[in-house]
């Protein structure tokens, strides 16, 4: 206990690393807010026209289906449509009817789209008087925003992993390392008081995050509690692990870095091209998969998955915490 | 005699990276960018049309176009579009048509809507004049070529840059250069060219590997004029960083900093048709369009380039003073 003070002492005494743990609930913050940033601009058409080219119901028709800016000269349209970030239609008056111009590097929805807009034009009256059906889109996690949440609480997370491999390092540099070894500590109880400190405030730092971005039923909250409290201990472990392995603050830099994107590139990945089967399974491998997961579910209220992924990252804790047992006490033998 | 001390500089630099593997991690992410790009992303960044669903039990659409599928029931319907919710559902089976569809942005569901009729008329084929060089392929290459450059340059590349810096800091190098007989500038310069030179090398074989030998050939030196700016900048700032602050775990959270707000406003703006009003004011939009004007063949402002190099040897002036004060603390 005495250990844990003296631990806490000298995290609390270093600002930056406080920050650190800040930063996750400083993104979250902005997320939160960023809310009111229309993301669904992303897969809307835009238009580009001549000024004084189109009439103007003709203008009005085509803002029916997204914004149309309009260029003074042929060359300012032909630059807007080329633009590579940009899906720009460039639609001009052709007589009675229309024509467009894409740059040929669109995705085929918006080619499509150019490529049909003449006809639209066309039978612009007969569609008007047509019924349309809307439903209810039925997922909830529809948006960017539905991903950004969980990869930002995964960054939280990590951020125990980042702290401890540090902790360590900085402990190796200093030769703090080699007085711990004829400290009258057993591996288990060195391990305790390093795991707790990274433990405790990258769990804080993402429970902070969460309550700011989730609004959980206090069933919901319980699992999701479960979650965050295993996997920061899990990010604590693999950052032992990572001080432990690396010699040098270069090589930890190193190591930390390729921990650091394992861990968001696994779970984006599977969640964006939508993995199934046997690969799913073997990507449970990453711990930060299982949590990415059960972040998903619980936010889509699907309580089940969540606790099945609480499980699997109960596992993932007691198998890198037996490992690493093994692996010290081995150590000490060999040093004895 | 300059000439030698500097050579003998940069090689102790070389050395010093290849000890700290960082080489070897450059060319590891080159390996993991090289099979992101051939083995997920291309194939990812594939957005099909619409899906039109029609059920049509009288089969009375005659006209109707081959994009259309048919379905036997509204049941087979319902379950289509629940599955594929950007699709849209054409029910002919009233007197008049009927559009089901999932409800999304307003503006697109209008177009979905009027798109799905559209295709139940018989229309002469018509194609939209192409403008521009790129096949959607070609696009996609080159602009997650120059993403993944780009967060090499300015986000992997500095965090190696100051581990080496904090290195040699810690180690009080620095510090013995201040009784060296070599010129001081020239510690910081063979700092430099060895960043430089590995940066360019990687810009290379990313470039290459990624876009392609033909296309990747064609905008390759454009490409590397604007690696040499990003390479040169994020550098200076790596080593101002080391030379100020006052351990590795406090430029952490510089690095932090930059990677998280000064980077996604940056690939929002440049890639996505999300524009901010600030932006503009926004040091790395520049430098990042820089680098992806380069990859499409796009023309670069002269006004561009005047103020990068004038911000390269601002820094370079800010880091020479922040040396001499660091030698000067021995004193």
């Amino acid at each position: 206990m005495k250990g844990l003070k003296y631990q806490m002492k000298s995290v609390l005494r270093d600002k930056f690393c406080l920050m650190t743990f800040l930063l996750p609930v400083l993104v979250a913050v902005a997320l939160h807010f960023m809310g009111s940033i229309d993301m669904s601009s992303l897969g809307e058409l835009h238009f580009g026209v001549l000024e004084n080219d189109l009439p103007l119901q003709a203008v009005t028709w085509l803002e029916r289906y997204g914004p149309v800016t309009a260029y003074a000269t042929l060359d300012d349209l032909t630059a807007a449509v080329n633009e590579p970030s940009t899906n720009v239609i460039g639609v001009r008056m052709d007589g009675e009817s229309l024509k467009t111009a894409i740059a040929g590097d669109e995705l085929d929805i918006f080619q499509q789209a150019a490529a049909t807009l003449p006809t639209l034009y066309e039978q612009r009256n007969a569609a008007e008087q047509v019924e349309v059906l809307t439903l209810e889109r039925p997922d909830i996690l529809e948006s960017l925003q539905g991903i950004f949440i969980p990869a930002v609480l995964i960054v939280a997370m990590f951020m125990g992993c980042t702290f401890n491999a540090m902790n360590i390092i900085s402990e190796k540099e200093d030769g703090v390392a080699f007085v711990n070894e004829i400290l009258p500590m057993t591996p288990s109880q060195y391990i305790l008081q390093k795991v707790v400190v990274g433990f405790l405030f990258g769990s804080l730092s993402s429970i902070i995050t969460a309550a700011i971005c989730f609004h959980l039923s206090w069933k919901n909250f319980g699992i999701m509690l479960a979650l965050i409290a295993l996997s920061s201990f899990v990010a604590a472990m693999i950052g032992l692990f990572t001080g432990k392995l690396s010699d040098g603050l270069m090589t930890g830099v190193v190591y930390i870095k390729i921990v650091m994107l394992l861990f968001l590139a696994v779970p984006l990945v599977c969640a964006l091209v939508g993995v199934s089967g046997p690969i799913a399974v073997v990507c449970n491998i990453v711990p930060s998969q299982p949590a990415f997961e059960g972040i998903m579910a619980l936010s889509a209220g699907n309580a089940g998955a969540a606790v099945k992924d609480v499980g699997i990252l109960a596992v993932h804790c007691i198998t890198w915490f037996a490992l690493y047992v093994l692996i010290s006490a081995r150590r000490k033998v060999q040093v004895a | 005699m300059m000439g030698k001390g500097f050579c003998a500089l940069f090689k102790k630099d070389c050395r010093m990276l290849a000890s700290g593997k960082f080489f070897l991690m450059a060319i590891g992410f080159l390996v993991l960018y090289t099979a992101y790009v051939n083995l997920g992303y291309i194939r990812f960044m594939q957005m099909e049309p619409y899906h039109v669903y029609l059920y049509d039990p009288e089969g009375t659409q005659t006209a109707k176009s081959t994009l259309v599928r048919n379905v036997s029931s509204m049941e087979e319907m319902n379950t289509a579009l629940l599955s594929d919710a950007n699709g849209v559902g054409l029910d002919a089976s009233g007197r008049d048509v009927q559009v089901v569809l999932y409800a999304g942005a307003k503006h697109i569901d209008r177009h979905r809507a009027d798109y799905a009729l559209s295709l139940l008329c018989a229309a002469d084929d018509y194609s939209p004049k192409i403008l521009g060089i790129n096949s959607p392929e070609q696009k996609a290459r080159k602009e997650i070529t120059c993403e993944l450059l780009f967060f090499e340059l300015a986000a992997v590349g500095f965090l190696g840059i100051a581990a080496v810096l904090f290195k040699e800091k810690g180690m009080g190098v620095i510090r013995v250069h201040a009784i060296l007989p070599l010129r001081k500038s020239e510690f910081l310069l063979s700092k430099l060219a060895v960043f430089l030179l590995s940066d360019v090398v990687f810009a290379v074989l990313l470039t290459l590997l990624n876009v392609g030998l033909a296309d990747g050939a064609a905008v390759l030196p454009t490409v590397l004029l604007q690696t040499m700016i990003l390479s040169l900048i994020m550098a200076l700032v790596g080593l101002l960083c080391a030379l100020l602050l006052k351990d590795f775990r406090q430029f952490t959270l510089a690095y932090l900093v930059i990677a998280i707000f000064a980077a996604t406003p940056v690939f929002l703006s440049a890639n996505t048709s999300v524009k901010f009003d600030w932006i503009d004011w926004h040091p790395f939009y520049h430098v990042y369009m820089g680098l992806k004007n380069a990859y499409f063949g796009a023309a670069i402002s002269p006004v561009y380039y005047i103020g990068s190099i004038g911000v390269i040897m601002v820094l370079f002036l800010a880091v020479q003073l922040a040396f001499h004060r660091e030698i000067g603390k021995e004193g």
